[in-house]
């Protein structure tokens, strides 16, 4: 790594030392090191390092506080164990709070007195944002959404290419000339959104949705320029990126006048426009934000779509996206939804708030630079799916829907991933 | 394949090396032993895209061209069109959740 600059340097203390954040110095010091957090940690479960204990990735940002922003952290900095901000520190930093971490605040949940574990990773990856030292793959994927409105940069005519022959796909498949995915439609109830792999590469979601959508006879519309429900500036954590790319989506809502936000299949997306949203625009919503899975038990407990049970004759298990779940409170929405279509539905053990990450959250699928260590902590996601032997597992986000596929493979599990749409879809009783 | 490049993912770090010989190797690290003429047709509309216009093409372009459906393809290459096909076909890997 290349000599810090003392520019770097002040960027980054100025994160540590913001004034108004009581609750970063309160968690820095509350750690006491017990370890509990030890084995929450997939990272450490799989490779038994210390450097992956969770207590110690607090610590890395805990010194540097010490360092700069206590008295005797400032004269006698080796009393106290405090660091300097220095290119080895930084290196470190990189790879065990980029590297090694995905967000995942399972650690959270375990820590006895309730250190935000994951809050304080944030903080250093901010700190390492506001050197510039985000890992270029993860920078990338932020570049592409601030540039071109989604993810993998996508050209408009191509996303509508794409649109258009998925509504042909649906016309066929209803035999119904009248189906339609609509697109940039004004006044409409429902603005959705994707995830940009769906358009690029697994577009059958997209049409599973738009038939759940004509099931229900729901005013809809897509956008054909800002479609995309990600922001991976929630894990570049640069707030100010993600706060630009947050305005796409709140924007859109207003220039086509949609009564509500319907966030598409992805965990983090979820939270970073409907949990942090508000905070990275400073400003409060004034239109109705949830995601598909709720919309659809909508329909499901008023009866505007009607499922039948039977069709799906595998077993089915689920796998409870970090920020839906653990971090959304969606537990009983996503359980409501799968159980509604399915009949042999089996839980992993264990799920639910206590549920292992897939393995791919917190940026970690962007990151090739991490890859190996990705499917290595993956085999704990392999090993849960395994022992419930299921042959299809249902997961409301595409990041894990991606981050499974590979462990599918490389773990030979044999299933069928697939997002909750599409598992309604195949459910789903078309009433002409 | 000692003296070629691949990035953490296994994504070729320099696209423009890529010849029929990586893509064989490649494609075994995927348990495809064998490219059939189908496999081809999917690689060659990928690395023509790539070379045209700098990215993958979307899915939609590699059915048209191929005249295989969706879930032909995504039989093709178990790992998907991204990891599977893309890294077969030597580009560099994607943005995004792939």
């Amino acid at each position: 790594m290349e000599k810090l600059s003392q520019e770097q340097i002040d960027k980054a203390l100025k994160i540590l030392k913001m004034p108004a954040d009581s609750k970063l110095v309160t968690h820095l010091n509350a750690c006491v090191h017990c370890g509990l957090c030890a084995d929450s940690c997939m990272y450490y479960k799989s490779m038994k390092e210390d450097k992956f204990i969770p207590a110690r990735k607090v610590e890395l940002v805990a010194s540097l506080y010490r360092r700069y922003c206590t008295l005797t952290g400032k004269i006698a900095p080796k009393l106290v164990n405090a660091r300097d901000l220095d290119e080895k520190m930084a290196e470190e930093m990189v790879d065990i709070l980029f590297g090694a971490c995905t967000l995942c605040g399972r650690c959270v949940k375990h820590c006895s007195i309730g250190v935000d574990i994951a809050y304080v990773v944030r903080i250093g990856r901010q700190m390492l944002a506001a050197m510039g030292l985000v890992p270029a793959t993860l920078q990338a994927t932020v570049d592409a959404a601030l540039t071109t409105g989604n993810n993998m940069a996508i050209p408009t005519e191509e996303f509508v290419d794409t649109i258009k022959w998925m509504e042909e796909e649906l016309i066929d498949e209803m035999q119904d000339e009248n189906a339609r995915i609509p697109l940039d439609e004004k006044d409409k109830n429902i603005l959705y959104t994707l995830n940009p792999r769906e358009p690029k590469f697994f577009p059958l979601s997209i049409s599973a949705m738009a038939k759940v959508f004509y099931a229900a006879k729901e005013s809809w519309t897509l956008s054909s320029t800002m479609y995309d429900v990600t922001n991976y500036g929630l894990f570049n954590c640069n707030d100010e990126e993600a706060g630009i790319i947050a305005r796409h989506l709140h924007d859109e809502v207003k220039i086509l006048n949609a009564k509500m936000l319907v966030l598409g299949e992805c965990g983090h997306g979820s939270r970073a426009n409907r949990w942090e949203g508000p905070n990275y625009l400073g400003m409060k919503y004034d239109f109705d934000m949830i995601t598909v899975a709720e919309l659809i038990n909508d329909y499901i407990r008023s009866g505007r779509i009607k499922l039948d049970k039977t069709i799906i004759k595998e077993r089915v298990t689920m796998h409870d996206p970090c920020h839906l779940v653990r971090n959304g409170g969606l537990l009983n929405e996503l359980r409501f939804a799968v159980k509604s279509a399915v009949n042999d539905f089996v839980e992993m053990n264990p799920h639910g708030n206590d549920n292992f990450c897939c393995g791919g959250g917190g940026g970690q699928l962007a990151m090739s630079e991490y890859n190996d260590r990705r499917i290595k902590i993956g085999e704990i996601k392999a090993e849960q799916i395994r022992k419930t032997g299921a042959t299809i597992v249902v997961t409301p986000c595409h990041n894990c829907v991606d981050q499974l596929m590979q462990l599918n493979h490389h773990y030979k599990l044999n299933v069928k991933i697939k997002s909750i749409g599409e598992i309604i879809a195949d459910a789903l009783v078309i009433e002409k | 394949m000692a003296q070629i490049e691949f990035d953490g993912d296994g994504f070729l770090v320099n696209p423009g090396i890529w010849n029929v010989d990586i893509a064989v190797e490649i494609a075994k690290e995927d348990g495809i032993q064998n490219l059939t003429e189908q496999h081809w047709s999917v690689i060659h509309v990928i690395r023509n895209n790539y070379l045209e216009k700098g990215m993958a093409p979307m899915i939609r372009v590699i059915c048209k061209e191929t005249n295989l459906k969706l879930r032909e393809i995504y039989e093709l290459f178990p790992l998907g069109p991204a990891r599977g096909a893309c890294r077969i076909a030597g580009l560099p890997k994607p943005d995004g959740c792939v």
